[in-house]
């Protein structure tokens, strides 16, 4: 799960800062002859942290949202429109003078492709899987499109939060869609 | 004569500074307590505190960033004491028109302020106007601090030195002292920052004032808002971390810090990432251009390099087997780098795209800044404040009570901030005042967050009391 991952890397790279800053500290306690070869050890230790960003950009950079599915033809377009303090889902484009909305089925396995627009401020558009795990999210902007494709794996119910601060009912914007 | 007024208003700032954050963290813990469900306040009352908390905070921390910079900046030119009097008043005037907008009026865009946001009047109709021209008072002030001490600095010293260029040949005539380089870097963004403000401000006015004829592209005025607010705050760190290369191996009574080629390298390279890193707060915006999507990632990834290989390492040389005099001030300073370093893990990981997507606007964006900030930058400021007021009173901090000190503010910061961490892991919302049920770990998190801040608490009120204390008897010598 990814969120686990980020949280275990998080709290690895956190121990490690841990350890070396009390070792340093606890080393400038006894002796008196600093770091030997300090320009040396600080040019290896940029190379290192260098070679290792770079691995992570390459890595992660092509699984950027943008990328996603780029190459094929969504099943179903989902029309959303964000206003305050609600959301309005749609298989067809959304009137701004007279939004509606209807229950979304959509089918497992296949790509969909959300288009999401606010009527009035940014709104987030963020879809919860069934254990309450934010699994994708775009924003919802007043004047544009964003376009969210993603394939639902697994069948069930998937709550949609506002994920972007939007004034006073900003925490009960909601919405939900079932995947079968 | 002119020293003597530096001293003073430095010495002022310190105190309004110190009395903003008391009450800016009172605010926060009311805000943990209401997402606990120990409080109940209604929305409204929770997002306007949570605007003003957030305005505070960044406000007042990179206020004293520039305060610190302009105390020490004295050591080298001459700075002017009216600039330094006018960002005072200014910023006094601003942040009242801010607490009344909020508090009175009931504002609450979060202070981000997000276009159209300020403009959807939800509150008083008088809020929005004066928001904004608070906004702008604040601005003024600052724009002209900026600009003058970069004026001063280039007085002394010739663009090339004040950026340190001639360090990239051997042996150079004239040096620049590393101090004098990160002010002018971190002023170089500040200004440019300030100047983007500006132009925010002119819009937001625009359409305020238009009746509905100019209307601003929501897009445009994200870019903006974001190149302020983020840069702004990565800025207050340096201005921090000016003080750090100046002042670190003084108070352990080492050889100061030079200039060196890599040093040099290191803080150019830094101002060209740091103006175009703020790109990381657009990737869920899918309409911006694929490439400063992109340009986002890697300049948040090579922010962290130059931070990472010369002023962290520089630390630890500075550190590793020698007898450091260890005191109140640079243990401040080392804790805040290590503070900072944990702060940038969670901000890299963040500022990958293919994270950000199930971490944006989860608490994990208020855990990583909040580490920038309560063990980082807030602790490098704390020192040089705590430095500052022992130069010219009698007594320091005993070592027992240093421990202490730092120990509380260690275990509260790192409770706090881990309630917020696995709470973005739990993917729960940030800026929301209360949770859905279905997040059965948010409220005690938020318990947990508040029990810890409070611990936080005890040694920000000591330190408060004892740093206040000595300002003002440097503002009133007794006769």
């Amino acid at each position: 799960m990814q969120q686990s991952s980020i949280l275990l890397l998080f709290f690895f790279l956190m121990g490690i800062a841990l350890i070396v800053f009390t070792y340093i500290y606890l080393s400038s306690k006894k002796a008196d002859q600093g770091m030997s070869n300090p320009l040396k050890k600080r040019f290896w230790f940029f190379l290192i942290l260098t070679i290792i960003m770079g691995i992570f950009a390459s890595v992660t950079i092509p699984k950027s949202p943008y990328f996603a599915f780029a190459d094929k033809t969504p099943a179903k377009v989902i029309h959303v429109a964000a206003i305050q303090f609600a959301f309005f889902l749609s298989e067809k484009a959304i009137d701004r003078e007279k939004p509606s909305g209807q229950q979304i089925e959509l089918p497992v396995n296949e790509v969909i492709e959300f288009r999401v627009t606010s009527f009035d401020v940014n709104h987030g558009f963020a879809i919860y899987d069934e254990s309450n795990r934010l699994i994708t999210q775009t924003q919802a902007m007043p004047g544009y499109v964003n376009r969210l494709r993603y394939k639902f794996e697994e069948p069930g119910k998937y709550n949609v939060l506002c994920l972007e601060y939007c004034g006073v009912a900003h925490q009960l914007m909601r919405t939900s869609f079932v995947v079968k | 004569m002119e020293s003597k007024k530096l001293k003073k208003i430095t010495a002022v700032w310190i105190i309004v500074v110190l009395t903003l954050f008391v009450i800016s963290i009172v605010l926060g813990i009311l805000m943990r307590l209401n997402q606990g469900g120990v409080l109940h306040h209604a929305p409204i009352t929770f997002y306007s505190n949570m605007t003003i908390h957030g305005i505070t905070m960044i406000g007042i921390w990179f206020v004293a960033g520039m305060a610190g910079i302009n105390y020490l900046m004295e050591r080298y030119v001459k700075t002017s004491y009216s600039a330094n009097l006018i960002a005072l008043i200014l910023t006094v005037i601003g942040v009242l028109m801010l607490w009344a907008v909020t508090l009175i009026g009931k504002f609450h865009t979060a202070w981000t302020f997000l276009y159209p946001l300020p403009l959807r009047v939800m509150w008083a109709q008088w809020a929005t106007p004066v928001f904004l021209v608070a906004m702008s008072i604040l601005t003024t002030g600052w724009l002209i601090w900026g600009i003058s001490m970069m004026t001063q600095v280039l007085k002394k010293y010739s663009i090339p030195q004040a950026f340190a260029w001639q360090h990239f040949k051997k042996d150079p005539a004239v040096k620049t002292p590393p101090f004098i380089l990160i002010s002018m870097i971190t002023l170089v963004g500040v200004v440019t920052c300030l100047l983007v403000a500006v132009v925010l401000m002119a819009l937001y006015f625009a359409e305020y004032f238009s009746k509905g004829s100019f209307v601003n592209d929501a897009l445009l005025m994200k870019n903006l808002t974001y190149f302020f607010g983020h840069t702004i705050a990565n800025e207050m760190l340096y201005l921090g971390l000016a003080v750090i290369y100046e002042l670190f191996s003084e108070v352990g009574e080492k050889p100061k810090w030079k200039t060196t080629w890599y040093v040099a390298l290191a803080w150019n390279f830094t101002l060209i990432f740091i103006l175009t890193a703020f790109l990381h707060h657009l990737y869920m915006d899918f309409v911006q251009p694929e490439g400063f999507q992109i340009v986002g990632q890697i300049a948040s990834y090579m922010a962290s390099l130059p931070a990472a290989a010369v002023t962290v390492f520089s630390v630890w040389v500075a550190v590793y087997r020698i007898k450091i005099k260890w005191t109140l001030t640079n243990l401040l300073f080392f804790i805040g780098v290590a503070g900072w370093v944990i702060g940038g893990f969670g901000a890299v990981i963040d500022a990958t795209i293919s994270n950000n997507i199930v971490l944006h606007n989860t608490q994990w964006v208020p855990a990583h800044f909040h580490t920038y900030n309560i063990l980082g930058n807030v602790l490098f400021s704390l020192g040089f404040f705590y430095w500052f007021s022992i130069q010219f009173t009698d007594k320091v901090v005993s070592e027992k009570f240093s421990k202490l000190i730092l120990s509380l503010l260690i275990i509260g910061g790192a409770g706090f901030l881990l309630a917020f961490y696995i709470g973005g892991a739990d993917s729960i919302p940030r800026r929301f005042s209360n949770y859905p049920a279905e997040f059965t770990t948010a409220k005690p998190l938020a318990n947990i967050g508040a029990a810890f801040a409070t611990i936080y608490l005890i040694p920000i009120l000591i330190l408060f009391y004892n740093i206040s204390k000595r300002c003002l008897k440097i503002l009133f010598p007794s006769s």
